[in-house]
Order: C-alpha cells, then structure tokens, then sequence
C-alpha cells in the first residue's frame, strides 16, 4: 500500500478520498487551488498545498501542477476523483514517468477504452449489445446518410465527450443539416476534438450501470448496478440501486456479462459500464467510465464495501481480498445529488454563502458533502454541493427515510434543488419505478417542483 | 518542506462565529490589502497613468494621483519612476495618493496613511523547488520585474520577479525549499523606509487597518 498520496480534487470527492486514506492508514496531501483554500477537504487534511489558482486550467486540471505538488510532499500516488485529471491517459503516463502511481486503470488501458466509438467496437466484440450507430461522422453528407441507415431520431455525440456535454438530439434531415457544424465547433471548443459519431436514440429508456473491479491479475466482481434515470438534460440527479426496472435474473445476467466483457477487453481498477435500456428490458452498453464515480455510495451502502479503498488497493497493486460470491447487496440505497441551482429557474446554477448549514440523521443516512456554516461556494467550479443518500431494507423504505432526510437537511443562504428531490420521491411515476431518462425534460422541472407542491 | 497548512487550528469551520457579511468585507479588504495594492501602485507607478480601477466581484479599487501630481509626473516622464513612488508608502505616498474603495454605492474613503505598512513581498509563481538568484542580497536594489529566483517544476523553471522597484529585504523561504503556489518568498522594501524594516506590519496588521478604516 501507498504511504502517501497527493489527492488532486476538490470539494466533496476530495473529502471521501482523504476518508478512505485515514482508514486505511495512508498519509495524504490535499491539493487545492486559492479559491479552495478555505475548503473542507485542505482544512481537514493533515497536509495541504496550493497548486495553483482559481482557474482550473492552471490547477486541477494542470498536470506539471499537480505532479510537481505530489514529487515536492513525497507523496508516492495521485488520486484524481472525478472529472478533472481522472481519465486522462496521457496525465496517467506522466504520473508513472515521475515514479508516482496513478490512482486508476493505467494508461494503456484508459488509452483503450478512451473513445467511445472504439470501446462500444471493443466491448461489442466480446459480448455486450450496443445502440445501432455510426463511425466517425465524415462530413454532413455523411451524417445524412448515416441517419437515413440508423433511422431518426438519432443522438449526435462528440466522442471526446462526457457527463452529455455536446450531444444533440436530431428528428429529422433537416435538424441535422441545421445543427451538423455546430455541434463540431461545439465539440472542438469543449473538448479541443471535433470528433463526432451518431447513434439511435432510444426514447422512453432507463439508465443503467454495472459497477465493476477488475485487479492487476484479471479477478473481478461486479457490484451489482445503479439506476441512473432520473435525468435532466443528461445529467444525473438522483441515483438507486437496485434498478426496479430489472428482474433479479435479468440483473444477474447483465453484471455477470458486463464483468466478463471488461475482463476480456483487458480493463483493470475500478469502472462502471453505462446501458440504455429501452421498453422492452434490452440493455444496450453505451460507455465505460473510467474512475470512481459520484454515485458510488449507493452501492457502498447496499454491499458495504469501500470502494475508495478498494480503488486504492487495486492501484497499489495488490489482489481483490473478496471474489464474487462475497459481493451481498442488501436493501435499497437512493442518492441525492444536492446542486447549487434551482429547478424553478431553468437550472441556473447559484454560488454563494452557505450562512446555514444542517446535515440530517438517522438509519440509513449518509452525507457526503463540503459544506460548513460560513462557507463561501466559488463559482469557479461545478454546481455539486453534496449527495444525500439513504438505505433502507426495501424501496418504500428507502423512498420514506428519503424524503425524511431531505426535510431535515438545511442549506441556507443558497439556492438548491432539495425541493425538487422531494417532488420527484411524491410522483406517482417515481414511486411506481418507471421513471425514463427523459421525463423531467419532458414535463419541465419548474412545473415538477410545482405539481409536487400540492 | 513546503509551507503547508495544518488548518484545523485556527480557521476551522466552527470558529467562524463573525457575521458572514461583515467576514466576507474582511476577506475581501484583506485581498485587495495583499494581492491586489501592492500589483496595482506597482502598475499605477510605472504607467504614468493618473488613475487606475480594478474591479473584484461587488469591490473595486481605485488608486488616484492627485491633480498635478509634481512628485510622480517628471519621474515617470523620466522613464524610470523613482523607488519611492512604486509602492504607496512613505511620506511622499501619504500625500500623493488618494485611495477609494467603495461597495454597493457606499463609499469607504481610505488614506493613504492605512496602507503605508502594507508588505510587499515577491511570490511563487508555482509549486515546486525554490531557487533564489545567486547574487541576491538584503539590501540590493530591484527594479519591477527583476527575476529574482526561480521556482523548478518538474526541471522547468518558472520566475520569481519582483512585483515592485524596490530593496531586497527579508527572505521568506530557502534555497532548495518546496514551496506552493502563491506562497511569499522575499519581502521587497522601499528605500525611504529602509531604516524602518521593523515597522512593516504582517498581512494582517495591515488587513485590520484596512478594515478598521
């Protein structure tokens, strides 16, 4: 095992990572830009250091930055978290040139599973379904007659792409003819590649996804799969395991098989499989995320594992200490993603002062979060403000310790979407499990929150 | 070893008992006190300039000459402003410059006077290996911009310069030391206040005159 790591993240993620080092003995250095440098994490940490300022380019996201911190502490591996640095092969190749280790799959393989295009080829050659789709896309003539093979309406995503950044959903010839060149300067822009594929859009479907570990040796378990649907635009806001969408032997048979392609594909540490699955129960794989992912607390609450740690000791290169058949989920977990932003405004996201702040309790309740009464939240990154989740024996009960557990949490001074937590646990939709990746989209949220109030 | 934080002691979330509104006036007095003036007298002594504005979030500063500011004008049309100008201190600053700060439309008039134990200092402009310059001595003279050391990163060396004209003073870090971004590493005098080297206030002396004010 490491003796000590630099953690190259911020706010919430950076808090569970420095937890899992504490319980595992492990020594660690909080990285932190100079607008964190009144954060939880770099308060919290035993060592802190400023790598850079506000602007992540020059911080979180600069890797002589965050090395150079790592080589200076004596630190001997660096975790990324997520977004940032964390799927960056050629970030993961420095790191190792430096003698450090990174704290992820290693280069190679996030080199190969880091287009999507190639990895639905990859993991399609060894067994999973994939979503009717194109190569890259050529020119708009192409596209055209991409889309006529596929049949509308079909997603354009840039293969670069991630967290829904840059996709578009297309009708028809002439949404595409109107919308082609922008979404590749759009791509360009976002991610300097203007790469751009297209697949069928399944309407009405779920979003699922298999959490897998793979060590050094090719053992692997999976730990069972997260439901994801509760979207908007894209962007998940609730999560829960398991998906009342899957029947256990269809469950059994989609993690089994997702783990056996993985494995075959030469995947290693930790990563999560996403499907669609559409209304007759196909699950059909769309992507790999490479990296500890926001919602990984569900599944540490229903199976008890901690998969930080496990992240860490996969790195570390030491063997998986439990085989499948160790892997029990019990109960049902749903998580929260409580964002700085209000529905009943189209999503704006609000920074600001946290001039209150009180973390709920009781069986099954979790807090993940940054947050402190006085805190100043910098607009300079992301929208998350914590994840609430909660277990219970059954989803009922989960549903009503949620909804209990968001009554109890308080973040005053800034605007959140805990209201909109709740609409979503009161609608009839939710509660009967069939909730589809588009339906806040469709119904509009202002209106959710709303018909939620009555 | 860098100069790192083992911030549960003094600024953990519990000590945070001031008004949230009043704390956040002191932060940003006390960024604007030791980021921002020191960058800005710096900018408004050697442009010649009469007036210069920043702005940030709800603050701005504004640093003013006066109206015929004989002191200033000739060393600037000069071409090389005199020391004494480029920091905002010393007799020659406490009646030179006006400074103003205002929020929200509500006007806090400053005096020059407050600022005058404002430290200077020159800071790391990474996180890396310091390296002062060979030659670098207390008491040599500095011009704005002088590369006084280097910061290694990973074998690339990045420049530690001055932010001022002015008199090395004290050295904040050693040679060979890991230091962080941002962290202080030399402190630069002005010569009209060389003797004084004692008189010059921590950051945040200098940040509660500011406040007070």
């Amino acid at each position: 095992m490491f003796s000590k790591i630099l953690i190259a993240n911020r706010g919430e993620i950076a808090l569970r990572i420095l937890r899992a080092c504490r319980t595992l003995g492990v020594g660690a250095v909080v990285a932190y830009s100079e607008a964190d440098r009144d954060s939880l994490a770099a308060q919290l940490a035993d060592e802190a250091i400023c790598i850079g300022p506000a602007d992540s380019r020059r911080s979180y996201l600069s890797a002589p930055a965050v090395i150079s911190a790592a080589v200076v502490t004596g630190c001997d591996a660096i975790h990324p978290g997520y977004g940032f640095l964390a799927e960056d092969a050629g970030f993961a190749d420095v790191v190792r040139a430096h003698g450090l280790t990174f704290i992820g799959p290693p280069a190679e393989v996030l080199e190969r599973f880091a287009s999507k295009e190639a990895t639905r080829r990859l993991l399609e050659a060894h067994g999973l379904r994939t979503i009717p789709g194109s190569g890259m896309l050529r020119d708009e003539a192409h596209a055209l007659e991409e889309a006529e093979r596929i049949g509308y309406p079909v997603l354009i995503k840039p293969s670069a792409g991630g967290g829904g950044k840059g996709m578009r959903l297309i009708r028809s010839p002439r949404e595409l003819e109107s919308s082609f060149k922008v979404s590749r300067s759009e791509a360009k822009a976002a991610f300097g590649d203007d790469s751009l594929y297209m697949e069928k859009y399944l309407e009405d479907n779920r979003h699922l996804e298999v959490q897998v570990a793979v060590d050094r040796f090719g053992h692997a378990i999976h730990m069972g799969e997260r439901d994801c649907s509760v979207q908007r635009r894209h962007q998940k806001i609730l999560e829960e395991t398991p998906s009342p969408a899957l029947t256990e032997a269809a469950r059994q048979e989609l993690c089994s098989r997702a783990v056996r392609a993985v494995v075959e594909a030469g995947y290693e540490n930790l990563g999560t499989l996403e499907f669609l699955v559409d209304a007759r129960g196909d699950a059909y794989f769309i992507e790999i995320n490479c990296r500890i992912q926001v919602e990984h607390p569900i599944t540490e609450m229903c199976t008890g594992i901690d998969m930080v740690a496990m992240q860490l000791e996969i790195a570390a290169g030491e063997p998986l200490a439990i085989s499948q058949s160790d892997v029990v989920s019990q109960g049902h977990a749903i998580e929260f993603r409580i964002l700085a932003e209000d529905p009943g405004d189209d999503f704006r996201p609000q920074g600001g002062h946290v001039l209150g702040y009180l973390a709920p309790g009781g069986p099954g309740v979790r807090m993940d979060t940054h947050l402190y009464p006085g805190y100043e939240v910098p607009s300079y990154y992301d929208s998350l403000l914590g994840k609430l989740s909660v277990w219970a024996p059954d989803r009922a009960q989960a549903i009503a310790r949620g909804d209990a557990a968001l009554r109890e949490l308080l973040v005053d001074g800034l605007t959140t979407n805990i209201d909109l937590h709740r609409a979503i646990l009161a609608n009839q939709v939710f509660i009967d499990g069939k909730v589809t990746t588009n339906l806040l989209d469709r119904v509009g949220s202002a209106a959710f929150v709303a018909s939620g109030d009555r | 070893m860098p100069q790192l934080r083992n911030g549960v002691a003094a600024a953990g979330p519990g000590a945070k008992a001031l008004d949230p509104r009043a704390e956040r006036d002191h932060q940003a007095i006390s960024r604007l006190a030791d980021d921002l003036l020191p960058a800005l007298i710096a900018k408004l002594s050697a442009s010649g300039l009469g007036e210069i504005e920043i702005r940030e979030g709800e603050w701005k500063a504004r640093l003013r000459r006066p109206a015929g500011a004989d002191r200033a004008a000739p060393a600037a049309a000069e071409g090389h402003p005199a020391p004494g100008h480029a920091a905002g201190r010393g007799p020659a600053a406490s009646h030179g410059r006006g400074l103003v700060e205002e929020r929200d439309e509500h006007t806090l008039e400053e005096e020059a006077e407050a600022s005058a134990n404002l430290p200077i200092v020159a800071i790391s402009p990474a996180v890396g290996v310091y390296h002062p310059r060979k030659d670098l001595a207390t008491g040599m003279r500095v011009r704005a911009g002088d590369r006084l050391g280097t910061v290694d990163v990973l074998g690339v060396r990045e420049e530690v310069v001055a932010p001022v004209d002015g008199v090395i003073g004290l050295s904040l870090a050693e040679a060979g030391e890991a230091v962080e971004y941002g962290q202080e590493l030399i402190r630069i005098e002005l010569p009209e206040n060389a003797h004084g080297l004692d008189a010059i206030g921590s950051d945040r002396e200098a940040a509660a005159v500011l406040g007070e004010a």
